[in-house]
């Protein structure tokens, strides 16, 4: 009589076929584990994902000093991962749900499509994501926006210019560079109707060396005063190697890299978003079946963002007189001097009510078509669409419409 | 826009970008002239620019930075040295090791000192009689730094070692055919560990010019794939220390043209035309005759051990 065979006597590929489903038992058995919704008012574990280094002393470092103040807060716990490739998102977020994570947060454009696969792969997790405009009823979208600062940062450029040519060393030349880059061209003109804004891009969020070659690229055209979007404070160093004028870009951080020569800077409190959005799902207002809707598009409004050369200071004392002593020849305020306009501006935006958008009609781009009719606004779908260049940019523009 | 300013800017920024690329080359021409293909070029840069820009940061003394980083990436390339040669393993994967130890190290060590601009960077220098002659001077004279310059010295001086000195035709038999110079009474496995420090050391200083003199901070990974470059620029120069000049500021031109070139031709287009250079000339190098001729080292990542064949 054959004795019932021992397990390491039963075939291989039984043995495997078994070892196979015991793990997919428990593999399916922690995930249903992990797919708890979060409760209101219980301890919370938040997890970043983020494009770049945090020490790019850009927009990454920007989120996570958001971060820190998120850990401050008594019922929140966050994790973060750095350095992760657009498109590679996912399975991090995996990782982070693995980890624990009530709500992740996304902090990259070209996260979009990762992370609505995760929203639609863990139903009863929030997430959110950066700069984005795909949503779902547990995918929310935030963004802090700097085109109001940049029409402040151009009437100040406006204003200082020598040449008449302003520098603008462009990431990607999609809607939200563009958008910047016409609001700072817009500003500009508002000030001196002779100012050109040259542009050159990089193709890259975070690239030092193309940073430099491209402010070295626009100095020899003749710029004088450079805004940026690019993670690091290179165009702010080898713009004041040649002693030249420069914005920094998410913060006052820049401003220690050449203290004469920012003048002011486009600067970010993610935190206002997140502490926001956070204490709204620890109050149970928004879970993961309701957030379908909630777009942030904060502004200068809810303290979200606002022109900084150093902390504390807007524009850099050095260049308040020189702005003081040049008169504007506005056609609603008659003769006014920059240093005035701008502060008359600022006060206009920060206002509840906005009673000023620097996207009001008409508008031209380069082109000679009219974007924007007398009368009208942009709305924010408008504004995170657009391709089209404002009047006096000149240089590339890849994806311009006729 | 003058063409004169249009030179000038050209060739000043093809200098400044051309150095690193300049000294990590003539460094791994020597290596791999040796025998030895080192891929460790982005990992010993970036620990080369880490170390220079935290020694200038605390002493305030860039040079000695400078110092530092040609130290600590000779130091480096030690590793693969021993791995290459006394253990003879594959070449390939302890570079490549190499590569990604260096990237994570930098980058960990590298947190403290993030976002601290460096105060005291290498000094412009300009050379004052020849920095008069019209057009060339500005060019070439003006507001450069020692490294520069050092650079293309050592171009020169490395190319002679090569080609006219015995030491180079000892390293250059080893790099041929070892067992041969072996039964000639050299030590082969000296000198491919002396090559590979040399490719190490100034591996680390371009890594230093980085950090401490072309954009004086220290982000993490700053090199940003310039190592991968400097591999093919070694190839294109058919292992010779001035065409490797030539390479490395042909490459730098293109780099800086791509900007310039923006308001005519698509950024796009322009931003792959360094590379696109990098592979026509490496498709046009490995055709099978022309590497006969031009002498890849027949012994190149072969390891040796005698009485092996």
């Amino acid at each position: 009589m054959a004795h019932k065979p021992r397990f390491k006597e039963v075939n291989v590929l039984k043995r495997s076929l078994f070892v196979l489903a015991l793990f997919g038992l428990l593999a399916s058995v922690s995930t249903f584990a992990l797919a708890e919704e979060y409760v209101p008012g219980t301890p919370m574990k938040v997890g970043f994902i983020y494009v770049g280094p945090i020490g790019d002393y850009g927009w990454t470092y920007a989120h996570n000093v958001a971060r820190e103040a998120v850990e401050a807060l008594p019922w929140a716990e966050t994790v973060y991962v750095e350095n992760v490739a657009e498109g590679e998102e996912e399975a991090f977020i995996d990782d982070l749900i693995t980890l624990g994570c009530d709500v992740v947060l996304t902090t990259s454009f070209g996260f979009m499509d990762g992370t609505v696969d995760a929203a639609l792969k863990h139903p009863d997790k929030i997430f959110g994501h950066a700069s984005g405009f795909k949503r779902a009823p547990n995918l929310m979208t935030y963004m802090a926006d700097f085109y109001q600062v940049y029409y402040l940062n151009g009437i100040v450029a406006g204003a200082l210019t020598k040449t008449n040519k302003l520098g603008y060393v462009g990431a990607f030349p999609i809607p939200e560079v563009k958008r910047h880059l016409n609001a700072w061209a817009m500003g500009a003109k508002a000030a001196n109707p002779d100012a050109e804004v040259h542009v050159r891009w990089i193709e890259a969020w975070f690239d030092p060396g193309a940073a430099a070659e491209a402010t070295e690229a626009l100095i020899a055209e003749g710029c004088d005063v450079f805004a940026f979007t690019e993670d690091s404070p290179t165009v702010v160093q080898v713009a004041a190697q040649s002693d030249l004028m420069s914005f920094g870009h998410y913060g006052s951080q820049m401003y220690t890299f050449a203290p004469d020569y920012v003048v002011s800077g486009q600067a970010i409190d993610w935190a206002a978003i997140y502490v926001d959005f956070l204490t709204k799902v620890y109050e149970g207002e928004y879970t993961a079946h309701n957030i379908q809707n909630v777009d942030y598009w904060w502004l200068m409004t809810q303290g979200a963002v606002y022109p900084e050369a150093s902390p504390g200071v807007a524009i850099n004392p050095l260049y308040i007189d020189a702005l003081k002593a040049y008169m504007i020849d506005d056609p609603v305020y008659g003769a006014i001097s920059a240093y005035d306009l701008h502060n008359l501006r600022f006060a206009q935006f920060a206002d509840p009510g906005v009673t000023f958008d620097p996207f009001q009609g008409p508008i031209y781009d380069r082109k000679g078509n009219l974007q924007v009719p007398e009368g009208f606004l942009l709305t924010v779908d408008s504004l995170i669409t657009l391709e089209w260049a404002f009047e006096n940019v000149v240089g590339p523009w890849p994806g311009e419409p006729d | 826009m003058t063409w004169e300013s249009w030179i000038v800017a050209t060739v000043s920024r093809t200098l400044a970008y051309g150095t690193p690329l300049l000294l990590a080359t003539l460094g791994e021409i020597y290596a791999e002239r040796s025998g030895v293909l080192n891929l460790g070029v982005e990992g010993m840069m970036v620990v080369g620019a880490l170390s220079a820009f935290a020694v200038a940061y605390t002493t305030g003394n860039p040079w000695l930075g400078v110092l530092v980083s040609a130290a600590v990436g000779g130091a480096f390339s030690l590793i693969h040295a021993f791995a290459s040669v006394t253990l003879r393993a594959n070449q390939v994967v302890s570079g490549l090791a190499l590569t990604m130890l260096g990237l994570g190290l930098s980058g960990v060590l590298g947190r403290r000192w993030e976002g601290w601009p460096l105060l005291t960077p290498v000094k412009e220098v300009s050379v004052p009689v020849l920095g008069k002659i019209p057009v060339l001077g500005p060019a070439l004279f003006e507001g450069q730094n020692l490294l520069v310059y050092v650079g293309m010295a050592l171009a020169v001086v490395l190319w002679f070692v090569l080609y006219k000195t015995r030491i180079g035709i000892t390293i250059r038999s080893v790099g041929e055919d070892p067992a041969t110079a072996d039964s000639l009474g050299v030590n082969v496995s000296r000198v491919r560990y002396l090559c590979v420090l040399v490719g190490g050391i100034l591996a680390g200083v371009a890594g230093g010019y980085l950090s401490v003199a072309y954009r004086p901070s220290w982000t993490d990974g700053m090199t940003a794939g310039m190592g991968w470059i400097v591999i093919a620029l070694t190839i294109f120069a058919f292992w010779n220390p001035l065409l490797g000049m030539v390479g490395a500021y042909f490459f730098a031109m293109l780099f800086h043209l791509s900007f310039r070139l923006q308001a005519w031709l698509a950024p796009e287009l322009l931003k792959t035309m360094p590379y696109v250079f990098a592979i026509v000339v490496l498709v046009l190098v490995s055709k099978g005759t022309l590497q006969k001729r031009m002498g890849a080292p027949s012994a190149l990542t072969i390891p040796y051990s005698r009485g092996e064949d």
